[in-house]
Protein backbone atom coordinates (compact mmCIF):
# COMPACT_ATOMS: atom_id res chain seq x y z
CA UNK A 1 0.00 0.00 0.00
CA UNK A 2 3.23 2.65 0.62
CA UNK A 3 3.80 2.24 -2.62
CA UNK A 4 0.46 2.92 -4.19
CA UNK A 5 0.35 5.93 -1.49
CA UNK A 6 4.26 7.31 -2.70
CA UNK A 7 2.61 6.79 -6.76
CA UNK A 8 -0.37 9.31 -5.91
CA UNK A 9 2.30 11.60 -3.74
CA UNK A 10 4.38 11.83 -6.77
CA UNK A 11 2.22 13.29 -8.93
CA UNK A 12 0.85 15.39 -6.08
CA UNK A 13 3.96 16.81 -5.25
CA UNK A 14 4.06 17.95 -9.07
CA UNK A 15 0.74 20.00 -9.51
CA UNK A 16 0.66 21.21 -5.98
CA UNK A 17 1.51 24.82 -6.45
CA UNK A 18 -0.56 25.41 -8.80
CA UNK A 19 -3.45 23.60 -7.81
CA UNK A 20 -3.02 26.18 -4.52
CA UNK A 21 -2.60 29.16 -7.02
CA UNK A 22 -5.33 28.29 -9.17
CA UNK A 23 -8.09 26.72 -6.70
CA UNK A 24 -8.82 24.00 -8.76
CA UNK A 25 -9.53 20.61 -7.75
CA UNK A 26 -6.18 18.08 -7.70
CA UNK A 27 -6.97 16.23 -10.88
CA UNK A 28 -4.00 15.01 -11.86
CA UNK A 29 -3.61 12.99 -8.09
CA UNK A 30 -7.66 12.00 -8.10
CA UNK A 31 -6.94 10.08 -11.69
CA UNK A 32 -3.61 8.27 -9.96
CA UNK A 33 -6.03 7.47 -6.33
CA UNK A 34 -8.61 5.92 -9.16
CA UNK A 35 -5.67 3.79 -10.83
CA UNK A 36 -3.67 2.47 -7.74
CA UNK A 37 -7.38 1.87 -6.50
CA UNK A 38 -6.69 3.58 -3.52
CA UNK A 39 -10.21 5.39 -4.05
CA UNK A 40 -11.36 1.85 -2.99
CA UNK A 41 -9.09 1.14 -0.11
CA UNK A 42 -11.95 0.16 2.34
CA UNK A 43 -13.94 -1.81 -0.09
CA UNK A 44 -13.75 -5.54 0.87
CA UNK A 45 -11.45 -7.93 -0.81
CA UNK A 46 -14.94 -9.80 -2.34
CA UNK A 47 -15.68 -6.74 -4.45
CA UNK A 48 -12.10 -6.03 -5.57
CA UNK A 49 -10.90 -3.46 -3.28
CA UNK A 50 -7.94 -3.30 -1.13
CA UNK A 51 -10.13 -4.23 2.11
CA UNK A 52 -7.93 -1.83 3.80
CA UNK A 53 -8.80 -1.01 7.52
CA UNK A 54 -9.56 2.67 9.40
CA UNK A 55 -5.76 2.14 10.67
CA UNK A 56 -4.93 2.11 6.70
CA UNK A 57 -6.95 5.26 6.59
CA UNK A 58 -5.39 7.09 8.84
CA UNK A 59 -2.05 6.43 7.34
CA UNK A 60 -2.85 7.59 3.89
CA UNK A 61 -4.46 10.70 5.13
CA UNK A 62 -0.81 11.06 6.78
CA UNK A 63 0.52 10.91 4.13
CA UNK A 64 -1.00 12.49 1.42
CA UNK A 65 -1.31 15.49 3.77
CA UNK A 66 2.40 15.95 4.05
CA UNK A 67 2.54 16.67 0.29
CA UNK A 68 -1.05 18.54 -0.15
CA UNK A 69 -3.73 18.99 2.85
CA UNK A 70 -6.49 19.08 0.18
CA UNK A 71 -5.82 15.99 -1.46
CA UNK A 72 -5.53 14.37 1.74
CA UNK A 73 -8.45 15.78 3.26
CA UNK A 74 -10.56 14.73 -0.21
CA UNK A 75 -9.19 11.21 0.21
CA UNK A 76 -10.68 10.79 3.87
CA UNK A 77 -13.87 12.66 3.28
CA UNK A 78 -14.29 9.85 -0.03
CA UNK A 79 -13.05 7.15 2.69
CA UNK A 80 -16.12 8.48 5.15
CA UNK A 81 -18.60 7.80 2.67
CA UNK A 82 -17.16 4.41 1.39
CA UNK A 83 -17.43 3.07 4.99
CA UNK A 84 -21.06 4.13 5.24
CA UNK A 85 -22.00 2.29 2.05
CA UNK A 86 -19.85 -1.23 3.49
CA UNK A 87 -21.71 -1.04 6.27
CA UNK A 88 -25.28 0.41 5.82
CA UNK A 89 -26.42 0.35 1.88
CA UNK A 90 -28.72 -2.42 0.63
CA UNK A 91 -28.54 -5.55 -1.50
CA UNK A 92 -28.05 -6.06 -4.73
CA UNK A 93 -26.86 -2.57 -4.86
CA UNK A 94 -24.70 -2.23 -2.52
CA UNK A 95 -22.52 -4.60 -4.26
CA UNK A 96 -22.45 -2.97 -7.67
CA UNK A 97 -21.36 0.13 -5.92
CA UNK A 98 -18.71 -1.47 -4.06
CA UNK A 99 -17.34 -3.24 -7.27
CA UNK A 100 -17.46 0.13 -8.78
CA UNK A 101 -16.04 2.35 -6.15
CA UNK A 102 -13.51 -0.68 -6.04
CA UNK A 103 -12.47 -0.43 -9.76
CA UNK A 104 -11.63 3.41 -9.02
CA UNK A 105 -14.66 4.41 -10.98
CA UNK A 106 -16.66 6.29 -8.30
CA UNK A 107 -15.52 9.24 -6.16
CA UNK A 108 -17.66 10.29 -3.57
CA UNK A 109 -18.80 13.24 -2.70
CA UNK A 110 -20.40 14.04 0.70
CA UNK A 111 -23.61 16.36 0.97
CA UNK A 112 -24.72 17.08 4.51
CA UNK A 113 -24.48 21.08 4.75
CA UNK A 114 -27.38 22.99 3.96
CA UNK A 115 -28.52 26.80 4.42
CA UNK A 116 -29.56 27.35 7.79
CA UNK A 117 -27.98 24.53 9.56
CA UNK A 118 -24.39 24.35 8.56
CA UNK A 119 -22.58 21.41 8.99
CA UNK A 120 -24.67 19.84 12.43
CA UNK A 121 -25.67 16.41 10.76
CA UNK A 122 -28.44 15.09 12.43
CA UNK A 123 -30.92 17.49 10.87
CA UNK A 124 -32.24 18.30 7.21
CA UNK A 125 -34.80 20.89 6.18
CA UNK A 126 -34.87 19.59 2.33
CA UNK A 127 -37.16 16.12 2.64
CA UNK A 128 -37.29 13.57 0.02
CA UNK A 129 -40.56 12.57 -1.28
CA UNK A 130 -41.79 9.61 -2.79
CA UNK A 131 -41.73 5.60 -2.24
CA UNK A 132 -40.04 3.72 -4.90
CA UNK A 133 -38.63 6.72 -6.17
CA UNK A 134 -37.32 9.45 -3.99
CA UNK A 135 -37.06 12.97 -5.85
CA UNK A 136 -33.93 14.99 -4.65
CA UNK A 137 -34.26 18.74 -4.62
CA UNK A 138 -31.15 20.05 -2.50
CA UNK A 139 -29.46 22.69 -2.34
CA UNK A 140 -25.68 22.53 -0.20
CA UNK A 141 -23.50 25.69 0.03
CA UNK A 142 -20.25 23.14 0.85
CA UNK A 143 -19.39 20.14 -1.38
CA UNK A 144 -16.27 19.38 -1.67
CA UNK A 145 -15.25 18.09 -4.56
CA UNK A 146 -18.45 18.02 -5.95
CA UNK A 147 -17.70 19.37 -8.96
CA UNK A 148 -15.39 16.56 -9.61
CA UNK A 149 -17.80 13.59 -8.06
CA UNK A 150 -18.86 10.59 -9.72
CA UNK A 151 -21.61 9.90 -6.74
CA UNK A 152 -23.10 11.71 -3.85
CA UNK A 153 -24.40 10.55 -0.18
CA UNK A 154 -26.78 13.25 0.33
CA UNK A 155 -28.53 13.96 3.90
CA UNK A 156 -32.20 14.87 3.05
CA UNK A 157 -35.30 14.69 5.31
CA UNK A 158 -37.12 11.56 5.28
CA UNK A 159 -40.08 11.50 3.14
CA UNK A 160 -43.21 11.99 5.63
CA UNK A 161 -40.99 12.70 8.67
CA UNK A 162 -42.97 14.42 11.52
CA UNK A 163 -39.55 16.62 12.21
CA UNK A 164 -36.07 17.48 10.95
CA UNK A 165 -34.61 14.95 13.14
CA UNK A 166 -35.30 12.22 10.95
CA UNK A 167 -32.42 12.20 8.45
CA UNK A 168 -32.27 9.46 5.54
CA UNK A 169 -28.88 9.14 3.69
CA UNK A 170 -29.45 8.72 0.34
CA UNK A 171 -26.89 7.82 -2.70
CA UNK A 172 -27.23 9.51 -5.94
CA UNK A 173 -25.27 8.70 -9.20
CA UNK A 174 -23.81 12.06 -11.22
CA UNK A 175 -25.85 10.92 -13.94
CA UNK A 176 -28.58 10.87 -12.29
CA UNK A 177 -29.24 14.45 -10.70
CA UNK A 178 -29.21 17.84 -12.39
CA UNK A 179 -26.05 19.14 -10.79
CA UNK A 180 -25.44 23.04 -10.61
CA UNK A 181 -22.16 24.25 -9.12
CA UNK A 182 -22.78 27.46 -8.38
CA UNK A 183 -20.26 30.65 -6.90
CA UNK A 184 -17.23 31.13 -7.05
CA UNK A 185 -13.96 29.11 -4.89
CA UNK A 186 -11.29 31.86 -3.22
CA UNK A 187 -10.43 30.64 0.32
CA UNK A 188 -7.27 31.63 2.40
CA UNK A 189 -6.38 27.91 2.14
CA UNK A 190 -7.79 24.65 1.44
CA UNK A 191 -7.69 26.15 -2.34
CA UNK A 192 -7.31 22.65 -3.94
CA UNK A 193 -10.70 21.03 -2.19
CA UNK A 194 -12.81 23.02 -4.37
CA UNK A 195 -16.13 23.22 -1.49
CA UNK A 196 -18.53 24.86 -4.22
CA UNK A 197 -22.51 25.67 -3.45
CA UNK A 198 -24.29 22.62 -5.41
CA UNK A 199 -27.37 22.26 -6.66
CA UNK A 200 -29.23 18.56 -7.09
CA UNK A 201 -32.09 17.52 -8.49
CA UNK A 202 -33.07 14.34 -9.96
CA UNK A 203 -34.77 10.95 -8.41
CA UNK A 204 -33.03 7.72 -7.30
CA UNK A 205 -34.67 4.31 -7.03
CA UNK A 206 -35.69 3.76 -3.46
CA UNK A 207 -33.20 1.16 -3.50
CA UNK A 208 -30.73 3.66 -3.02
CA UNK A 209 -30.94 5.07 0.73
CA UNK A 210 -28.02 3.84 2.93
CA UNK A 211 -29.57 2.30 5.81
CA UNK A 212 -33.25 2.97 6.84
CA UNK A 213 -35.17 6.08 6.46
CA UNK A 214 -34.79 8.20 9.41
CA UNK A 215 -31.68 6.23 10.70
CA UNK A 216 -28.77 9.05 9.56
CA UNK A 217 -28.46 10.08 12.76
CA UNK A 218 -27.39 5.92 13.93
CA UNK A 219 -24.34 6.85 10.94
CA UNK A 220 -23.77 9.84 12.17
CA UNK A 221 -22.55 8.54 15.43
CA UNK A 222 -20.74 5.42 14.08
CA UNK A 223 -19.21 6.34 10.99
CA UNK A 224 -19.62 10.04 9.93
CA UNK A 225 -18.30 11.77 12.84
CA UNK A 226 -15.74 9.51 13.82
CA UNK A 227 -14.19 9.13 10.49
CA UNK A 228 -14.31 12.47 9.75
CA UNK A 229 -12.50 13.69 13.06
CA UNK A 230 -9.84 10.78 12.49
CA UNK A 231 -9.72 11.06 8.54
CA UNK A 232 -9.61 15.39 9.73
CA UNK A 233 -6.90 14.76 12.17
CA UNK A 234 -4.64 12.72 10.35
CA UNK A 235 -4.89 15.01 7.49
CA UNK A 236 -3.43 18.16 9.82
CA UNK A 237 -1.06 16.07 11.51
CA UNK A 238 0.23 14.87 8.13
CA UNK A 239 0.18 18.63 7.07
CA UNK A 240 1.85 19.74 10.11
CA UNK A 241 4.72 16.99 9.82
CA UNK A 242 5.36 17.56 5.88
CA UNK A 243 5.68 21.12 7.34
CA UNK A 244 8.52 20.44 10.10
CA UNK A 245 9.61 18.07 7.62
CA UNK A 246 11.27 20.23 5.11
CA UNK A 247 12.10 22.53 8.08
CA UNK A 248 14.44 20.32 9.62
CA UNK A 249 15.72 18.62 5.97
CA UNK A 250 16.13 22.36 5.06
CA UNK A 251 18.25 22.98 8.43
CA UNK A 252 20.22 20.02 8.19
CA UNK A 253 21.41 20.50 4.30
CA UNK A 254 24.90 22.61 3.75
CA UNK A 255 23.04 25.86 2.81
CA UNK A 256 20.43 25.48 6.24
CA UNK A 257 23.98 25.19 8.13
CA UNK A 258 25.62 28.35 7.02
CA UNK A 259 21.80 30.19 7.47
CA UNK A 260 20.72 28.94 10.82
CA UNK A 261 22.95 28.69 14.17
CA UNK A 262 21.88 24.86 14.85
CA UNK A 263 23.24 25.55 18.86
CA UNK A 264 20.99 28.48 18.85
CA UNK A 265 18.74 27.73 22.02
CA UNK A 266 15.88 29.86 20.38
CA UNK A 267 15.44 27.00 17.24
CA UNK A 268 16.22 24.69 19.32
CA UNK A 269 13.68 24.99 21.75
CA UNK A 270 11.15 25.75 18.67
CA UNK A 271 11.98 22.75 16.98
CA UNK A 272 11.31 20.62 19.97
CA UNK A 273 7.70 22.81 20.84
CA UNK A 274 6.33 21.77 17.16
CA UNK A 275 7.64 18.21 17.31
CA UNK A 276 6.15 17.90 20.84
CA UNK A 277 2.67 19.10 19.06
CA UNK A 278 2.71 16.81 16.89
CA UNK A 279 3.83 13.71 18.52
CA UNK A 280 0.52 14.72 21.20
CA UNK A 281 -1.96 14.85 18.38
CA UNK A 282 -0.10 11.77 17.24
CA UNK A 283 -0.86 9.91 20.38
CA UNK A 284 -4.38 10.78 20.45
CA UNK A 285 -5.33 10.10 17.16
CA UNK A 286 -3.68 6.27 17.36
CA UNK A 287 -5.84 6.17 20.69
CA UNK A 288 -9.22 7.17 18.92
CA UNK A 289 -8.68 5.07 16.02
CA UNK A 290 -8.25 2.00 18.43
CA UNK A 291 -11.51 3.25 20.53
CA UNK A 292 -12.86 3.89 17.28
CA UNK A 293 -12.27 0.05 16.06
CA UNK A 294 -13.06 -1.26 19.12
CA UNK A 295 -15.76 0.17 21.29
CA UNK A 296 -19.14 -1.53 21.30
CA UNK A 297 -20.90 2.09 21.70
CA UNK A 298 -19.32 5.00 20.15
CA UNK A 299 -22.15 6.99 21.20
CA UNK A 300 -21.59 6.84 25.18
CA UNK A 301 -20.12 10.27 26.34
CA UNK A 302 -16.59 9.11 27.03
CA UNK A 303 -16.37 7.99 23.48
CA UNK A 304 -17.38 10.90 21.74
CA UNK A 305 -15.27 12.82 24.41
CA UNK A 306 -12.27 11.59 22.73
CA UNK A 307 -13.39 12.01 19.68
CA UNK A 308 -13.99 15.69 20.12
CA UNK A 309 -11.07 16.26 21.56
CA UNK A 310 -9.21 14.82 18.72
CA UNK A 311 -10.59 17.34 16.78
CA UNK A 312 -10.06 19.89 18.76
CA UNK A 313 -6.64 19.14 19.88
CA UNK A 314 -5.20 18.35 16.24
CA UNK A 315 -6.68 21.56 14.79
CA UNK A 316 -5.03 23.49 16.92
CA UNK A 317 -1.85 21.76 17.51
CA UNK A 318 -1.16 20.97 14.02
CA UNK A 319 -1.61 24.93 13.28
CA UNK A 320 0.18 26.05 16.36
CA UNK A 321 3.07 23.86 15.04
CA UNK A 322 3.31 25.45 11.63
CA UNK A 323 3.10 29.29 13.03
CA UNK A 324 5.94 28.05 15.81
CA UNK A 325 7.81 27.06 12.61
CA UNK A 326 7.60 30.50 11.05
CA UNK A 327 9.27 32.15 13.70
CA UNK A 328 12.15 29.05 14.10
CA UNK A 329 13.18 29.83 10.35
CA UNK A 330 11.61 33.52 9.98
CA UNK A 331 10.96 35.67 6.77
CA UNK A 332 12.29 34.17 3.75
CA UNK A 333 11.34 30.64 4.45
CA UNK A 334 8.43 30.79 7.03
CA UNK A 335 6.88 33.50 5.27
CA UNK A 336 7.53 33.17 1.36
CA UNK A 337 5.36 31.87 -1.33
CA UNK A 338 8.37 29.73 -3.33
CA UNK A 339 10.38 28.71 -0.03
CA UNK A 340 10.88 24.79 -0.44
CA UNK A 341 9.39 24.44 3.24
CA UNK A 342 5.76 25.41 2.18
CA UNK A 343 5.28 26.17 5.56
CA UNK A 344 3.07 29.49 3.88
CA UNK A 345 0.78 27.50 2.14
CA UNK A 346 0.54 24.85 5.46
CA UNK A 347 -0.17 27.26 7.36
CA UNK A 348 -3.06 28.79 5.32
CA UNK A 349 -4.19 24.95 5.10
CA UNK A 350 -3.99 24.58 8.53
CA UNK A 351 -5.79 27.62 9.82
CA UNK A 352 -9.21 26.12 7.97
CA UNK A 353 -9.15 22.93 10.87
CA UNK A 354 -10.71 25.04 13.83
CA UNK A 355 -13.54 26.12 11.08
CA UNK A 356 -14.34 22.57 9.90
CA UNK A 357 -16.88 21.73 11.95
CA UNK A 358 -16.24 24.83 14.73
CA UNK A 359 -13.97 23.93 17.72
CA UNK A 360 -16.64 26.58 18.90
CA UNK A 361 -19.57 24.05 18.35
CA UNK A 362 -17.45 21.19 19.45
CA UNK A 363 -17.06 22.69 22.72
CA UNK A 364 -20.20 23.25 23.32
CA UNK A 365 -21.10 19.51 22.72
CA UNK A 366 -18.04 18.84 24.83
CA UNK A 367 -19.49 20.83 27.69
CA UNK A 368 -22.72 19.03 27.61
CA UNK A 369 -20.91 15.91 27.52
CA UNK A 370 -18.35 16.54 30.53
CA UNK A 371 -21.91 16.56 32.64
CA UNK A 372 -22.77 13.71 31.48
CA UNK A 373 -19.79 11.78 32.98
CA UNK A 374 -19.41 13.40 36.58
CA UNK A 375 -17.03 10.61 37.34
CA UNK A 376 -14.47 11.12 34.87
CA UNK A 377 -13.78 8.49 33.02
CA UNK A 378 -10.97 7.96 30.73
CA UNK A 379 -11.08 5.23 27.13
CA UNK B 1 -44.11 4.39 31.93
CA UNK B 2 -46.56 6.46 34.18
CA UNK B 3 -48.77 9.64 33.49
CA UNK B 4 -45.68 11.76 35.57
CA UNK B 5 -43.18 10.89 33.24
CA UNK B 6 -45.31 11.45 29.60
CA UNK B 7 -46.00 14.53 31.17
CA UNK B 8 -42.60 15.42 31.93
CA UNK B 9 -41.15 13.82 28.40
CA UNK B 10 -44.10 16.05 26.84
CA UNK B 11 -42.44 19.25 27.36
CA UNK B 12 -39.16 18.34 25.78
CA UNK B 13 -40.56 17.03 22.59
CA UNK B 14 -41.52 19.97 20.46
CA UNK B 15 -42.49 18.00 17.46
CA UNK B 16 -44.89 15.61 19.47
CA UNK B 17 -47.87 18.33 18.67
CA UNK B 18 -49.88 16.16 21.64
CA UNK B 19 -49.54 13.51 20.12
CA UNK B 20 -49.89 10.12 23.03
CA UNK B 21 -46.60 9.54 24.03
CA UNK B 22 -45.80 6.08 24.00
CA UNK B 23 -42.62 3.04 24.76
CA UNK B 24 -41.98 3.42 21.07
CA UNK B 25 -41.63 6.93 20.91
CA UNK B 26 -38.60 8.09 18.98
CA UNK B 27 -37.22 10.60 21.29
CA UNK B 28 -34.89 12.25 18.86
CA UNK B 29 -37.05 12.39 15.80
CA UNK B 30 -39.92 14.32 18.34
CA UNK B 31 -36.69 16.85 18.98
CA UNK B 32 -35.39 15.68 21.72
CA UNK B 33 -31.72 17.40 21.27
CA UNK B 34 -28.28 17.04 23.65
CA UNK B 35 -29.17 20.30 25.28
CA UNK B 36 -32.62 18.82 26.57
CA UNK B 37 -31.16 15.79 27.02
CA UNK B 38 -29.39 16.74 30.15
CA UNK B 39 -32.08 19.15 31.06
CA UNK B 40 -34.72 15.87 30.58
CA UNK B 41 -32.11 14.14 32.33
CA UNK B 42 -32.00 16.18 35.56
CA UNK B 43 -35.63 16.53 35.84
CA UNK B 44 -35.86 12.66 35.60
CA UNK B 45 -33.46 12.70 38.51
CA UNK B 46 -35.04 15.35 40.55
CA UNK B 47 -38.22 13.92 39.91
CA UNK B 48 -37.52 10.17 40.81
CA UNK B 49 -34.88 10.52 43.18
CA UNK B 50 -32.49 8.34 40.98
CA UNK B 51 -29.47 8.72 39.40
CA UNK B 52 -28.82 7.11 36.22
CA UNK B 53 -25.75 5.82 36.18
CA UNK B 54 -22.89 7.13 33.86
CA UNK B 55 -22.88 4.22 31.40
CA UNK B 56 -26.85 4.69 30.49
CA UNK B 57 -25.93 7.76 28.66
CA UNK B 58 -25.48 6.77 25.28
CA UNK B 59 -27.75 6.95 22.46
CA UNK B 60 -29.64 4.00 23.33
CA UNK B 61 -31.20 5.20 26.52
CA UNK B 62 -32.62 8.54 25.24
CA UNK B 63 -33.82 6.30 21.56
CA UNK B 64 -37.43 6.06 23.24
CA UNK B 65 -39.38 6.75 25.52
CA UNK B 66 -39.54 2.93 26.51
CA UNK B 67 -35.83 2.70 26.64
CA UNK B 68 -35.35 5.84 29.23
CA UNK B 69 -38.00 4.38 31.05
CA UNK B 70 -36.42 1.36 31.65
CA UNK B 71 -33.62 3.11 32.05
CA UNK B 72 -35.14 5.05 35.49
CA UNK B 73 -36.95 1.64 36.30
CA UNK B 74 -33.53 0.00 36.47
CA UNK B 75 -31.72 2.89 38.96
CA UNK B 76 -34.68 3.07 40.78
CA UNK B 77 -34.48 -0.57 41.95
CA UNK B 78 -31.06 -0.60 42.12
CA UNK B 79 -31.39 2.81 44.60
Amino acid sequence: MNELVDQVVQVAERHVARADRDAVFPVEALAELRRTRLLGLLVPAEYGGLGGTLADVVDVGIKLGRTDMSLSMIFVMHCQQVAAVVRHAHEPFRADLLKRIGQGQVYLASVTTEAGKGGHLRSAESALSGDTALAVDRFAPIVTGGAHADGFLITMRSPDADSPNQVSLVYADRDQLEVTASGDWQPMGMRASHSVPMKLVGSVPGEQVIGEHGAFGDIATTIFAPLAHLGWSAAWLGTAAGALSRVLRMIRGKEGRDRFDIKSELLLTRLSTARQRLDGVHALLRRAEHVVATAPDLSQPVNQLLLNALKITAAEQCHAAVNDLVDAVGLRHGYLKDSPTRLELALRDLRSAALNYSNDRLHLADGRLALLDPEVRFV
Amino acid sequence: MDARFTELLGKFLKFADGKPITEDSDLRALGLDSMQSIELLFAIEDTYGVSLPDDEMGDATFATAGSLWRAIATAGAAA
